[in-house]
Parts: structure tokens; C-alpha cells; sequence
């Protein structure tokens, strides 16, 4: 029996574990395998693999029931999905639905999840923006938070190295707050979008810029993307379904694949993390429990480096519930920090307008991306009565559509033959960097618990007064920008939407300096343990106002690689 | 007995009937897969008969012909609130004295022309009493319109749809299209 018990150890036993397969944790997986480290991945849900596990990949409009539009009875139990705008008939699978995995929302809080193989990284909007230090160093110059314990110069070649791999289309814009990276060829932006930044230009000077979003497409180097089995982007805008081209990064058409081919990595699927084992007397973590899903029996995996990468919010959790004499108030909490300090992007302001230029012209064919305005507020130094600012989104469209006030055949000929143009259609959302807060936090419910033994999370994050002052500066700038250039008919919105519908979500195990105020060092391990390492938006000290995953690839890498070092 | 018998065979085969108990043979039955309305028979027919106005058969099949009432009474059924549903079915369910008061003849009476009329006038409609038919009317004309042009006979047969949009232009100059006329 002793033997056996050895032999089970053994057989659970690895170099490292990573917990999450998704966007940043499939890239700890990767860097790791990929150097020779026999690593378990743990993943909470399905498992789903690159074009077979798409099922509705190829469907035409037709074939879907409902013609993509979610059913009134599904939306009735899943309120919070429902507001997701990826949450459609086509994609409906990836979503965690509410009913099945409750939490608390102290405040309402939209908690948008994906539990299988890939996690988010199937539905993402796949926009890669880097951070510049005019982001690094906003907490130290702004006074809030805590210094982040990196720069730019630490990030950098991680950017490269993780955008070469993921494939990234962009322009060189040579902005020093949205530094340039390795990019593919951008798309094109249509001749309005141009019109803009022509116009930025000529009433901002070279203060603001509309450019071309960089995307994770792939649009050039295709010898270099076969070898993932990886294919030029089609401009289907079918993303959300998983892509039968692997033409945008996801875990399951890129990082995962490459792993498992190593032959070093094993999938554990359907295993929800219940905690990190402490070991007292080693005085570092020594493995993870795990409640299978379907059974809810507790297994134990063993191994020298962990990697937490659940998304960030459930990251904290598990942390939190990792509790031992040592660290009765989860795994690294000394000082009490651990799952305060979350924060967000704040996406609820958007402007629309219409343009009567440019009207011999239209667009055709399809591409994924569109324009982007890196943050222009307060990048050089402070200017409002807020701190920090906002990117924003911008594109111009334009299409034929059909008179459809009539009936009869007049309706059908007109259906048929849409012949009509209206003006151009303009519009932008922003993207605001939320201050982290002490009072924005998550905890573990003291009573209630999940179908498999895990405390509900309790979400209490808010916005503040410095994100309403925000809101009202980027109306008032979009609108004296679209005024200025033209555009008429100005409409204004600020949909007051709960946090975490933007599914940025972010901190709780802050990187920082000083052990005293934050959890992690500047190379993601826990202060504490220093053998468990965060690389996924829990570890985020602030959070600019770029789209945040990009740079937990970068993270994951640089850590793995730091990781693979301690353990020779 | 032997009429219930052959309606579960005609179940069977449409897949789209169930019995209600009754011994009352004047009422019709209930078409089980619309469980959250009460949709007979007939209703679904005249439903048909007013979506096949709005985009009817010419060159090109018409509404009925693609039996685009089924994806209306589906979307109905599915997609809209209680209070949509009500609203429906109450505009369903007058629709016909809604023709005979307004049109003075049952709507399946009425030529083209007449039908096209009256579900016009319906659909602009502006009495407070005409609210509900009027409602209704407009949710048959999205539904109609749109499980029409996203039909497969559509997207296959008349304008093929394409998984694959082409490479983005952003300059096109609309004189330099030259569309194909399509003749409904």
C-alpha cells in the first residue's frame, strides 16, 4: 500500500501547475512546456478544442433559431450574461450563465465568465494595446495606489516576445504614451476615419490621435503562423464562435496547441482549484486541491511553482481560501490586503453622430478592428480636476440599406435591392482608468457556499466621484471634437452600466514594492510564497486605460521565464 | 376517436400539434409548439395570410411560400415579453374584426390590394382603441421582414450570403457600383 500511495503522489506530482487555461495562464503554460517543465494545467470547466469544439463556427444566419437573439426565458434566469453584447445565439456556450454559478453583489456588479479550455480568450475583443510609463507611473506621479515595482523597459521585450507569437496587426504611430510594437500590417481605416484624424490634426496639433487599433489578427508572416496551424484572419467578425482559421489569438487555436505538442504538458479538465497547499514546514507551497466537477471528490496535485491564473476575480478567491495556520486570511494576506484595491475600466459614456462629407464614397468587406484614441488627458502632466483619463474608441461606417416603409411588393423590391445611402455614421466608447480603492474590494461569503464547496464570492466595487468627472470630460471633449470636425446631429450617452460589464476587472493581489502594501514583487510572486506567482489581472497595481490582456501575456511569459529560473 | 387518431398522425408529420381534451369539437386545437401562445390552426393560417401581403410572391417566392409565419409565431413565442406576447395575440385575435370594420369583409376576402390597405392603415394607426392591432401589426412586419431575408431560400437561392466579407475598402466610390437588380 505505502508504494501505491508513492506511486499516486508521483503521478500527481509535477514542475508546475498552472491554474486557468485561459489567456494568461495557456501563456505560462506555453513558456513553461515549451522549456522542458512538466506542467499541469488546471481548468474549472470543458474542455475545447481549436475548430472541433466550435460548433457553430460555420453556421449562416439562418441556421440559428432566433437569428443570434438570446430567448426571453434564458435572459430571465441569466440577467447578468444577458447584458454581455458577445452573449448571443452563436456564443451563448462560452458564457458562464448566472444560475449556475452564483455570487454576491454587494453592489450590482457584472461578473461576465467563461469556464472551459481557452477561458475568455475565445470572446475577447482582441485589441493589444501597450502600456507605456506615462501608465507605470501613474500611481507614483498621481499619488494613489502604490508604485508599480516594474517599467516599461521590464515589459517590453515580453511585449514583443508575446506579440510576435499571438500575431498583432497595427501601424507604427511612433506615440510615446502607446509605444509601437511588433506589428503586422494594419488594416485600412475608411475614408471618414481619415477625414478625423486629418481634422485632430489641424485643431489639436500633434496633442491627440486617432489611429488604427492594434488587433490580435493575423495579417502578414503566414509561413511563421502555419507552423501553429494558424491562417490569415478572414474578416469574418464571427470571432465569438472560435475561429476554424485560428486568424486571432485564442488559447485554444494558439498557446495551448503549442504546449500540448511538447509533449511536457498534461490537462486536468473539469477540476475546480478548492486552494493552494501551504507546507509549514517547507515554508512554500507545495500543491493545489482540486473538487472534481462532476464527481466533487478532492484530489491533491503536487508541484515546486504555481501559477494562479484564474481571471482575476476568481484568482482572489481561490487565494483567499487558501487558508492555513500560517496565512489564516488566504495564501500571502499578512497584511490584510489581499482582494482590496480591485478596479476597472469605465465604459459607460459613448457619443454618436453623422457626417455629410465624403458621400461619394462607402466601404466594403469586413475587418476587425477600428480606430483608437490613446488617452490625451493629463499623459504629460495633471490638467483636469480628475485624475488619469480615458481611451476611446472611434469608427466611421457607412452601407446601403433598404426604404422599408412600404408593404407589398414596393417592401420586397425594396428588401431586395438596398439602394439607399444615408450619412456617414460615427461613434466612440470610452475606456477610463479607474483609481484603485481600498473600499472597491472582493471577499469570501461567511455562509453561502457553491455546488462544489467554494465560499461565494461577495463583489462590492463601485465608481467614485473621479470617474463621474471623467465621464462628463470625455462628453464634453468627444462632442467639441466632433463638433469641430463637422459632424452633426451629436448624440450622448452614459448608459450607467454596473462595473464589470467592460470584463476588465482587475486587482486584489497588487504588485508593489514593499510587502507591507502589496502582495506581489515586481516578478509576480507572492511577497510571502514566493513559489506561487499571479499573472493574470489580479496582479494589476492600476489600470491605464488600455485593453488590459496583452499585457497579462506579457506578464505571464516574463514570469514564467523568472519561475523557470528558480527552479534550475 | 378516429379524428383524434388522425390528428396524432398529423402531429407526427408536423411535428407541431397537440391534443387539448375536449369533447367540444367546435373548438380548434392548441399548436403545442408555440407553449406560450394560444395558436390555433386557423390563426396561424390568417398570421400567414398577413405576412404573405407584406412581402408576397412575384418572381421570387413570397413570405407564405417560405412559411415565415412559423418564424414569426417562433420569435414570438421565444423572444418577447408577456406583455408582447398579450399584445399579439390580442392583435391576432381582432385582426378579423379589425377587416370587417374597417375593410368590411373578412380578410381572406379582401383582394391584394384591399389587404395591403388595410394592414397599412393598421399599421399607422394613431386610434388609442387600434393600439394592439396596430403593435401587432408592426411585430409581424419585423419579423416577417427579417425570417424573410434571413431565410435560407434567401440567403441561398437569391442573394447567397457569405461567411467571408472580403477584404476591407474604405474608399469605394458608390458610382463605380454597379448592383444587380434583383426582380421581387
Amino acid at each position: 500500500m505505502a508504494n501505491l500511495n508513492i506511486d499516486a503522489v508521483k503521478e500527481r506530482t509535477f514542475q508546475a501547475i498552472v491554474i486557468g487555461s485561459g489567456l494568461s495562464g495557456s501563456w505560462a503554460a506555453k513558456e513553461l512546456c515549451e522549456h522542458g517543465v512538466k506542467t499541469l494545467v488546471i481548468e474549472r470547466g470543458r474542455d475545447v478544442k481549436h475548430i472541433k469544439d466550435y460548433p457553430t463556427t460555420n453556421m449562416l444566419p439562418y441556421e440559428f433559431e432566433h437569428r443570434g437573439q438570446i430567448p426571453q426565458e434564458i435572459q430571465k434566469e441569466n440577467p447578468v450574461v444577458s447584458r454581455c453584447y458577445a452573449f448571443r445565439e452563436d456564443a451563448a456556450h462560452f458564457f458562464v450563465k448566472d444560475k449556475e454559478h452564483p455570487y454576491v453583489q454587494e453592489k450590482p456588479f457584472d461578473w461576465i465568465r467563461g469556464y472551459q479550455v481557452g477561458g475568455k480568450s475565445l470572446l475577447w475583443a482582441r485589441q493589444v494595446q501597450r502600456w507605456s510609463d506615462f501608465d507605470f507611473e501613474g500611481p507614483a506621479r498621481d499619488g494613489f495606489a502604490v508604485d508599480w515595482p516594474i517599467r516599461y523597459k521590464d515589459i517590453a521585450p515580453w511585449y514583443s516576445h508575446v506579440e510576435k507569437f499571438a500575431g498583432v496587426s497595427g501601424n507604427k504611430d511612433g506615440l510615446p504614451n502607446l509605444p509601437d510594437g511588433e506589428f503586422l500590417p494594419g488594416y485600412p481605416l475608411n475614408v471618414v476615419e481619415k477625414y478625423f484624424q486629418d481634422q485632430l490634426k489641424q485643431h489639436y496639433g500633434d496633442t491627440r490621435h486617432m489611429i488604427l487599433a492594434r488587433c490580435a489578427h493575423i495579417n502578414g508572416n503566414f509561413d511563421y503562423y502555419a507552423q501553429q496551424g494558424r491562417a490569415k484572419c478572414q474578416s469574418r467578425n464571427l470571432c465569438q464562435r472560435g475561429c476554424p482559421f485560428g486568424g486571432y489569438f485564442s488559447a485554444n487555436s494558439s498557446t495551448i496547441p503549442w504546449a500540448e505538442k511538447t509533449g511536457n504538458m498534461t490537462m486536468r479538465t473539469d477540476a475546480v482549484v478548492h486552494s493552494i497547499i501551504y507546507d509549514e514546514e517547507k515554508g512554500k507551497a507545495t500543491g493545489v486541491r482540486i473538487v472534481d466537477a462532476h464527481t466533487k471528490e478532492m484530489e491533491e496535485y503536487f508541484a515546486d511553482v504555481i501559477f494562479v491564473n484564474a481571471a482575476a476575480l476568481n484568482t482572489n478567491l481561490i487565494l483567499l481560501n487558501s487558508t492555513s495556520n500560517r496565512f489564516p486570511n488566504g495564501l500571502g494576506n499578512d497584511n490584510g490586503l489581499l482582494g482590496k484595491y480591485v478596479a476597472f475600466h469605465n465604459y459607460r459614456a459613448g457619443i454618436s453622430a453623422e457626417y455629410e462629407g465624403h458621400l461619394e464614397y462607402t466601404t466594403q468587406g469586413g475587418r476587425p478592428t477600428s480606430g483608437y484614441f490613446p488617452r490625451f488627458r493629463n499623459v504629460l502632466k495633471q490638467e483636469t480636476d480628475f485624475l488619469r483619463g480615458y481611451a476611446a474608441g472611434f469608427s466611421a461606417n457607412r452601407g446601403s440599406y433598404s426604404d422599408q416603409s412600404g408593404i407589398g411588393m414596393e417592401l420586397k423590391e425594396s428588401l431586395l435591392n438596398p439602394d439607399k445611402y444615408g450619412p456617414w455614421r460615427v461613434g466612440s466608447h470610452m475606456m477610463g482608468e479607474t483609481i484603485p480603492k481600498e473600499s472597491n474590494y472582493v471577499a469570501l461569503d461567511p455562509n453561502q457556499k457553491d455546488d462544489w464547496g467554494m465560499p461565494l464570492l461577495r463583489i462590492n466595487v463601485d465608481y467614485d466621484d473621479n470617474d463621474e468627472k471623467m465621464v462628463k470630460d470625455y462628453l464634453e471633449q468627444m462632442t467639441e471634437m466632433f463638433e469641430k470636425a463637422g459632424f452633426t446631429n451629436i448624440q450622448t450617452r452614459d448608459d450607467h452600466r454596473a462595473p464589470g460589464l467592460d470584463i476588465h476587472e482587475m486587482g486584489g493581489v497588487r504588485m508593489g514594492k514593499d510587502s507591507k502594501t502589496s502582495l506581489l514583487n515586481g516578478n509576480h510572486q507572492l511577497h510571502a510564497v514566493p513559489n506561487v506567482y499571479v499573472t493574470d489581472g489580479a496582479s494589476m497595481t492600476s489600470t491605464a486605460t488600455q485593453n488590459p490582456s496583452l499585457t497579462y501575456m506579457a506578464f505571464a511569459a516574463r514570469a514564467a521565464h523568472h519561475a523557470m529560473k528558480t527552479l534550475g | 376517436m378516429k379524428r383524434r387518431d388522425a390528428l396524432r398522425s398529423l402531429a407526427l408529420i408536423t411535428g407541431g400539434l397537440v391534443l387539448v381534451p375536449s369533447c367540444d369539437f367546435s373548438k380548434e386545437d392548441i399548436l403545442s409548439a408555440y407553449q406560450n401562445l394560444n395558436i390555433t390552426p386557423s390563426l396561424k393560417q390568417l398570421l400567414a395570410d398577413i405576412a404573405d401581403t407584406i412581402i408576397p410572391a412575384g418572381n421570387i417566392k413570397g413570405a407564405a411560400d417560405i412559411e415565415v409565419q412559423d418564424f414569426i409565431l417562433v420569435m414570438v413565442n421565444d423572444c418577447m415579453d408577456e406583455e408582447g406576447q398579450k399584445t399579439f395575440m390580442n392583435g391576432l385575435n381582432s385582426f378579423e374584426d379589425f377587416s370587417k370594420k374597417t375593410a368590411g369583409s373578412s380578410f381572406g376576402k379582401l383582394d391584394q390590394k384591399q389587404k395591403e390597405s388595410l394592414i397599412l392603415s393598421g399599421l399607422s394607426s394613431e386610434d388609442e382603441s387600434q393600439k394592439e392591432i396596430r403593435d401587432f401589426l408592426r411585430t409581424t412586419k419585423r419579423f416577417t421582414t427579417q425570417g424573410f431575408m434571413m431565410s435560407e431560400y434567401i440567403q441561398t437561392q437569391v442573394k447567397p450570403y457569405s461567411l467571408i466579407p472580403g477584404e476591407y475598402k474604405g474608399d469605394v466610390l458608390i458610382a463605380d457600383l454597379k448592383p444587380v437588380r434583383i426582380n421581387g
